[in-house]
């Protein structure tokens, strides 16, 4: 066969966790629960559909954002290695959102890849030096796979379900997804997970997305691909 | 694109031979969809016309797999007619010309005459009614496709392409170009149509003159190919590999195997989208063909 051969189309998955001092404890151990739990089904995913590689990424963020997972990593392969809360750490978004944007800079992702999805996982309000959360969002926003990406929210606590989220989703049709509690964020993960790696691709129904998310049973149907529509 | 002054006294390229393979997405068979792509050829003693359709997936274009063999079978029936006025051009900017002003406008309004006769004689049912209703469309957003179309007479190959894919050539030293130019629209996500209403300024067009610029092969892919290669930039990789393979094989080693080629791409090792690839072979590559094949003059 002429060429380097071929190969599944790439979907990207960041994942943006929150690692700010008030996700000590429970909150933290139950992120990391739910994210290991969340691994297995995008796996499993991955395998079934037989359609994509899914690669992972993470980004730990609170005073400053960092790289938990830099190099992407296939999700069939992945061994995730438990989030650290840092003390009295705030809740610094933007940033986070720069650190994800250099991810998704032209040329930074293959030219086939699929639509990227970024997870953001937070309990709390965006606590960025003014100005700093909407210069990161627009940093994000502006590249062209920052703005097409499949962003998705969770908050953890009715508390953290904030303008700020939704302004980072930037779609009124998805909702932010609401852990009421520890238990609940690994469904909330594992609803998003499966959202985002049906609907990552292209001509995304917002609508039937949102759908989707409130009712986890429904929408069954595989709708990754080849959904191209006119400009 | 610049004008050539290569004179004409040099013979014609050709002749050429013809594979064509197309392959069902492997997102098609698990959601019980048709192969939405479509490719045809056809050529007279002056011409030859390749052409492929893409058509687009999301539900809004709910017949776009019709419209896709729709667009191949206006290609033909255009194109094919003016390629003895393009073999007897001399004049670059005057093929331009021609392809701009004639060739897409009148592809164009075939295929609109060709979806508004599918529609009178296959009206929409009530499901079709209702999408056509959600998204607010005219019928012809319903048949919503690319078109990838190369008019090949004499030493002028007059390419045309609107919406994604991959138009490539490679020459005797093995050297790909991508003569139409990039559209910066084109983001994997949306794609230019020909269901759209200003879609002649949409098209790209690229004229290439092949005593100026040999050619040993031409490739129009939809972008199922594309998406499946492993290499970014994948194409000098396949135009290297193609020029070998035609040396060492001959044409019709290629025709028999591209039908493989193709299905690996559609399937769940590459892109699992629909696949469509048709090429343009020089008889005689510049070395030993193995196996005679039908051959296409168009001189």
């Amino acid at each position: 066969m002429p060429g380097g051969g071929i190969s599944r189309r790439p979907l990207h998955f960041i994942i943006l966790a929150d690692c700010s001092g008030s996700m000590r404890g429970d909150k933290i151990q139950a992120l990391n629960f739910a994210i290991a739990d969340m691994l297995p089904h995008l796996a499993n995913w991955e395998r079934d559909q037989e359609l994509a590689q899914v690669m992972i990424r993470a980004i730990a963020f609170a005073d400053a954002p960092q790289w938990h997972i830099e190099v992407p990593t296939p999700v069939s392969s992945l061994r995730w290695t438990p989030l650290r809360h840092v003390d009295r750490g705030r809740t610094n978004m933007g940033s986070a959102f720069e650190l994800a944007a250099t991810a998704l800079a032209p040329g930074q992702l293959e030219r086939r890849a699929l639509r990227p999805a970024l997870l953001l996982i937070t309990d709390g309000l965006p606590t960025d030096p003014p100005g700093r959360f909407d210069a990161g969002l627009e940093a994000l926003l502006a590249l062209p796979a920052g703005g097409r990406a499949l962003r998705l929210a969770v908050a953890i606590g009715r508390d953290a379900q904030s303008d700020a989220l939704t302004r980072f989703i930037a779609d009124v049709t998805v909702p932010v997804l609401v852990a009421d509690n520890t238990e609940e964020i690994a469904d909330r993960l594992v609803a998003a997970s499966i959202a985002a790696s049906r609907m990552s691709e292209v001509g995304v129904d917002r609508a039937a997305l949102a759908q989707q998310l409130l009712q986890p049973a429904v929408g069954e149907g595989p709708e990754l691909f080849d959904r191209d529509t006119i400009v | 694109m610049s004008s050539s002054s290569a004179g004409p006294t040099s013979p014609p390229p050709g002749p050429w031979e013809i594979a064509l393979a197309s392959a069902r997405g492997k997102a098609h068979e698990v959601r019980d969809l048709d192969n939405q792509d479509a490719g045809r050829w056809c050529a007279d003693a002056r011409a030859i016309v390749l052409a492929i359709a893409d058509g687009h997936g999301h539900e809004r274009h709910f017949r776009s797999g019709r419209g896709a063999d729709l667009a191949v079978g206006a290609a033909c029936e255009v194109a094919l007619p003016l390629g003895a006025r393009i073999a007897d051009e001399g004049d670059q900017p005057a093929v331009e010309a021609l392809g701009r002003y004639e060739l897409i406008p009148a592809l164009l309004a075939s295929w609109a005459a060709a979806v508004e006769a599918d529609t009178a004689s296959h009206p929409f049912g009530p499901a079709e009614d209702g999408l056509a209703g959600h998204y607010g469309d005219p019928p012809v957003m319903a048949y919503g496709s690319t078109l990838l179309v190369a008019l090949v007479a004499g030493r002028w190959a007059l390419l045309a392409q609107i919406g994604d894919g991959d138009i490539m050539t490679v020459d005797p030293t093995g050297t790909t170009r991508s003569p139409l130019p990039v559209d910066p629209v084109l983001d994997g996500v949306r794609t230019t149509s020909l269901c759209q209403p200003d879609a002649e300024a949409a098209f790209r067009l690229a004229v290439v003159d092949l005593l100026a610029t040999p050619m040993t092969v031409l490739l129009l892919a939809s972008d199922g190919y594309g998406n499946a290669q492993v290499d970014d930039i994948w194409q000098p990789a396949v135009g290297a590999d193609l020029l070998a393979l035609l040396r060492a094989h001959g044409a019709g080693w290629i025709r028999r195997n591209l039908p493989d080629w193709v299905a690996r791409c559609a399937s769940a090792e590459g892109a699992a989208d629909d696949t469509t690839v048709a090429l343009l072979l020089a008889a005689a590559p510049h070395g030993p063909t193995a196996e005679a094949d039908t051959v296409v003059a168009a001189g």
